[in-house]
């Protein structure tokens, strides 16, 4: 009898200790991790990061990483490589050696805290392959807080120059680029539409002189309109003149749309923001939950399914990945995921599958800061298109997925990182003040040509290189490592 | 077969006492002279329900007000930054999707928040002209958000709808509602 009560109370202590070790991160404590790991980190001088964009320039490879805005305690940390304070802008970081990264320049942004400041989304053309760029630039068109968007020239990554600046806007944000044509679709609030954010369309092919195509949203955000504002723009994926197609997700964490629109018809239809012409290019929308947001709206067309080999017809489909952005910290909100839609039929669109960490594995609503989705890796590469996709998941870091068949996703690997020094706090409203806690909060991912896998931190622990181990690498076709 | 039994008479027991709380947590409370608090009437959306009341006597006799919290929703430094905003977060949609606004809108405070209020046509097609207010105020990156509507003065009814807002248990349940509690 008293073997057992012994029994149980060590079990009691056991589990007490995995409970308390699974909710909280401490300094020094070795990251979390399965099939994936660490290759190499950067600090990004603890910068809040958004977006990573890493491009191969000849033979080096170099990462853009966008920032948000300093913080209450830090409103523009110090720059180790001049001296100054700086506002929080992008980082240049050499990665041609992954387990080395090398900083090369920190490009300030605009002042001001979290949201408000910085240069937070990043897209990178080569001048050669825009039709009328210069063909030894390199041009990397960011945010500049939420009142620009900028082109700069960083054929020398180290010295960026720059070339162009579109203004007067109001909060900009995850534009996308299509590098054969030159076409972008900006994200941005204009003074006179209704929503803070609709899509500019800009041709620039050369981009020293930006051409104007057209505004563009849904029927009710147009300047004029009365009535309810439709929700508001995240922003779109194009697939080019070839797949004739722009992918556009609206809403955050509520209300998510996916929109299919017809790219010919939005470029070279009637551009006058009526509700009609506003209608005219769009195929399809579907909405989605009231409880969820359309962060990501990344295509995958064309994608064999093995269950389907044998069927007469529906073989490959079309499928996209929508990703939620999870807003508010330790699970004050409903659940923000992944989810696949079967497009193949656009007209009909229908949402297949989901996917989500499972909140027990690691007391994530009591970890402290944002639980949930926040957004995929976007890169197109052969290495894992329509085979793994990446996804930030904040305090539960980076997830792998197997999406070899998009009906059933399946997690075949992750990395949290470990907090440091510089990992800032998250803090939720309690009787009378705050309370807060210190967690990793992974918000932006992207892989490159060779399989590495970026995610760089909300919270100011800077750049995590990783590479896929064991099991998940045989999902990539990559090999043994 | 007798702890099962005592399993589903304690199962019940609970159930039964659910129950009895769902019944009595949302009662109507009388929460000031001229507003009393009716069951919340717009159907699941995004966010979470809010309280509903109606005025009884004085200007805003008849008029409706539909107040709730939206945590998460607010440029966290500009707040409630122009009359679009009020459009779009101010919970006129869940009245009617169809309004127009007829003024300007202005600066309002509630408490230690500000904002903005407006006030709008609603299309109501049932031979009567509708009018209505939208008031959003901001903390921090959350706002709050209040929509009223009737068949009264417009003028009036923002008025009333936001000296009742200032009254301290509004205001409590306000920050606690902020909170997330």
């Amino acid at each position: 009898m008293f073997r057992c009560v012994l029994t149980a109370a060590a079990l009691v202590l056991f589990a007490g200790s995995t409970f308390v070790h699974a909710q909280k991160q401490t300094i020094g404590a070795p990251p979390e991790a399965s099939n994936m790991k660490l290759v190499g980190t950067n600090d990004l001088q603890a910068r809040s990061a958004y977006q990573p964009t890493i491009h191969r320039q000849g033979d080096r490879w170099i990462a853009y990483i966008g920032h948000h805005g300093g913080t209450d305690d830090v409103p523009a940390p110090v720059n180790p490589m001049t001296g100054q304070a700086e506002p929080n802008g992008t980082s240049i970081v050499d990665v041609t050696d992954p387990a080395h990264p090398k900083y090369l320049r920190h490009l300030p942004g605009q002042e001001g805290k979290y949201e408000s400041g910085g240069a937070q989304m990043v897209r990178v053309c080569d001048g050669k392959s825009l039709p009328k760029g210069d063909p030894s630039a390199v041009y990397m068109l960011r945010t500049f807080g939420s009142e620009a968007h900028e082109i700069w020239n960083v054929a020398d990554p180290a010295n960026p120059a720059l070339i162009t600046r579109l203004s007067g806007l109001k909060d900009t944000h995850k534009s996308w680029w299509e590098c054969d044509t030159g076409i972008a679709y900006l994200v941005s609030g204009a003074p006179d539409w209704r929503t803070r954010r609709m899509t500019q369309i800009y041709d620039l092919s050369d981009p020293a002189h930006p051409q104007k195509i057209r505004d563009f949203g849904l029927p009710g955000q147009e300047p004029g309109s009365t009535g309810a504002v439709p929700t508001e723009l995240h922003g779109p994926i194009s697939t080019g003149p070839n797949g004739n197609r722009v992918y556009f997700g609206y809403g955050t964490n509520k209300g998510g749309i996916l929109q299919i629109v017809d790219r010919d018809k939005l470029l070279n239809g009637p551009k006058e923001p009526t509700p009609d012409n506003l209608r005219l290019p769009e195929i399809s929308r579907m909405p989605m939950s009231a409880f969820n947001g359309a962060h990501t709206t990344f295509p995958m067309l064309d994608m064999p399914v093995a269950e389907f080999a044998e069927d007469k017809d529906g073989k490959t489909r079309d499928i996209v990945m929508i990703v939620d952005e999870a807003i508010l910290n330790e699970c004050g909100e409903a659940r923000q995921m992944v989810w696949f839609a079967d497009v193949t039929t656009e007209t009909r669109p229908m949402m297949i599958s989901s996917y989500t960490v499972p909140e027990a594995s690691g007391q994530f609503c009591q970890r402290g800061g944002r639980f949930g989705s926040h957004s995929a890796n976007e890169s197109m590469a052969p290495v894992y298109y329509k085979k793994m996709a990446f996804i930030a998941f904040f305090n539960a870091g980076v997830r792998a997925l197997d999406i070899r068949d998009p009906y059933h996703p399946r997690e075949v690997g992750y990395f949290i990182p470990a907090i440091t020094q510089a990992t800032d706090k998250r803090c939720i409203p309690v009787e009378g003040g705050e309370r807060c806690k210190v967690a990793i909060q992974t918000n932006n991912v992207e892989t490159d040509d060779r399989g590495y896998i970026y995610i760089v931190d909300r919270a100011n622990t800077g750049l995590h290189i990783l590479e896929l181990t064991g099991p998940a690498r045989a999902v990539a076709g990559l090999p043994k490592n | 077969m007798r702890s099962a039994a005592t399993i589903a008479f304690a199962l019940a027991a609970l159930g039964m006492s659910a129950v009895g709380a769902y019944q009595l947590g949302p009662s109507p409370t009388p929460t000031s002279a001229h507003w009393r608090e009716f069951a919340w009437p717009f159907p699941r959306d995004g966010w979470p329900a809010g309280r509903a009341f109606r005025c009884e006597g004085g200007a805003c006799d008849g008029a409706e007000l539909y107040v709730r919290a939206k945590r998460g929703f607010c440029n966290c430094d500009s707040g409630v930054a122009d009359d679009d905003e009020v459009d779009r977060v101010a919970d006129i949609d869940l009245i009617t999707p169809r309004f127009t606004a007829t003024t300007p809108g202005e600066v309002v405070h509630v408490g230690e928040m500000h904002g903005r209020a407006r006030r709008y046509d609603l299309a109501i097609y049932d031979g009567a002209s509708h009018a209505a207010v939208g008031i959003a105020v901001s903390r921090r990156c959350d706002l709050f958000v209040a929509a009223a509507q009737g068949r009264g003065d417009a003028s009036a009814m923002q008025h009333a709808a936001l000296a009742f807002l200032e009254t301290q248990e509004m205001k409590a349940w306000m920050t606690a509602a902020l909170d997330g509690k």
